[in-house]
This record gives C-alpha cells, structure tokens and sequence, in this order.
C-alpha cells in the first residue's frame, strides 16, 4: 500500500463568508477519523468570535453520528454567545439522517447558499 | 442470523478511526452486488461505521498498540449481516441500550440510528469479555419499501 494515511476518511474544508455569517464548506466524508476536524475547524471559528456559522454539507458524501455529534457541539458553542449553526443541505440521504435523530427540530436547515442569502436579506 | 449460512467474509483490523472507512467501503462493496437499493446500502454503510466507531471507542483507540476489531460479513440469500466484535472492556447492555434520552442535544445518536436503518439488531456484552454488535438487512425490505 503506497499511502497507508489515505485509508481514513477524506475531509476537505473551506472557509468562506456569506451574508454575514462564516461558511464552513466541506468535501467527502465525516466520520470518527475526519470529525475531529471539523471540531477543530468550529472551534477556531468561536474562539476567534464567528458566533454565526453556517455548515454546507452539500458536497458531503457521508455522515453518521459522530459527525452529527460535532455538529450538535459547535451549536452548543455558538449558543452559548447567542449565536447560530445552520446546515446548508439539499441530499435526501444525509438529511434523513438528521430526521431520523430529530436534529431537524434544532439546526436551522437550508437548501442551498441561496438560501441563506435571502434569509440573510430579510433579516 | 437467518438459517442460510450464505458467503462469509472478515475482515481483523487495528481499532483505529482510520481504518473505519475500509469496513464502510466493503460493507457497501458487498451490498451492491447483492442488489440492495442505494438507500439501504446507505444504510448499511452508517450502521458499520457506528459499530465500528463502538468498538473503537471500547478498546480506548487502539491505545495499547494491539487492540483489534473483528468485522464479519455474511451474505446471505435475501440478507445481509454485518458483525463486529471487540475485546474492549464491555458495558452493560441494559443500561446502555435501554437508555432513552429526550435530550436532543445529549450524546447517543449511534444505537438509535443503528436500529432505525436495519431490520434486526443484537448486542451482547460482558464486563471484561468484550462485545458482540450484529446487524442484519433484508432483501425483501427493498420490495415492502417500494
């Protein structure tokens, strides 16, 4: 095996901004190796003092608990200095995952960046 | 599981997150040429990534250098079952499994999205003696889905 550390789940983040909120954009998968992460990534976030975070999942082809596990800990965190954590998602397949566990009730769920935007203009 | 004994696969492997992936890829691997729909597959592939994520939590990572986890595959006519087992020090299965939290936020998603995704789950566990985490999908859940 040439690269025996690609044998973990690959996870691409970007960071950007949209409509005043700090967009975390990931690529691949989260899962027990590559939450961690993500963890890190929001974390840096709040401690910097980005309280309104937006999570786009579109591009994310697996996730299971442990990365729903982070994401309910980054709300956590922004909670507590009042702020929020959306989800940007429009795939059936990882949405069903937050309806299954209930999370529906409690990340505000976006279908798209533009989404956000309007969201952001009506404000 | 079901009377067939079907094709038997294993796959031992460090109880290390980075080799979660590679029990997750042949899961799906396995449940493609089985037939199974996209969804169920999906299915198959959380309930092996948070078996596996147990029984790596269990055996503490792997720390010791030696810990394993034991993932079998067995493919049956009309079903899939997914096993994996550990040496870690084992919990208690009522406690644990009979836990019900209506706490949103609270830890625990991995048991009742495993059980929601499949159509039978076991578990035995023993203090000190490690644990065992069965899954099974059926094939003919596909036709009753549809």
């Amino acid at each position: 095996m040439d690269n025996v550390e690609r044998e973990g789940a690959e996870l691409d983040i970007i960071l950007e901004s949209i409509g005043g909120y700090s967009l975390i954009g990931l690529s691949g998968e989260v899962d027990v190796y590559s939450a961690p992460k993500l963890r890190e990534t929001i974390k840096d976030l709040v401690d910097k003092g980005a309280y309104n975070i937006i999570v786009d999942l579109e591009k994310v082809a697996f996730l299971d608990s442990t990365g729903l596990g982070v994401l309910v800990g980054g709300l956590k965190r922004v909670k507590h200095h009042d702020g929020e954590l959306g989800i940007i998602c429009g795939q059936e397949k990882i949405l069903r995952i937050f309806r299954i566990t209930g999370l529906t009730k409690v990340f505000p769920i976006y279908a798209s960046r533009d989404e956000v935007l309007a969201r952001a203009e009506e404000a | 599981m079901p009377g067939d004994e079907g094709t038997a696969f294993e796959l031992e492997m460090p109880a290390k997150a980075k080799y979660v992936g590679l029990a997750r890829l042949l899961a799906g691997s396995i449940a493609r040429r089985m037939r199974f729909t996209e969804e169920s597959i999906d299915d198959l592939k959380i309930a092996i990534s948070e078996m596996c994520t147990n029984a790596i939590v269990h055996t503490e990572n792997g720390k010791e250098g030696k810990a394993q986890i034991l993932v079998r595959y067995l493919a049956g006519d009309g079903f899939l079952t997914i096993e994996v087992r550990d040496e870690g020090p084992g919990f208690d299965t009522e406690q644990v499994l009979g836990r019900e939290s209506n706490d949103l936020l609270g830890k625990g998603f991995g048991i009742p999205l495993i059980r929601s995704l499949v159509d039978v789950f076991e578990c035995e566990s023993h203090p000190q003696g490690g644990t065992y985490v069965s899954v099974t999908k059926f094939l003919d859940g596909e036709s009753m889905e549809s």
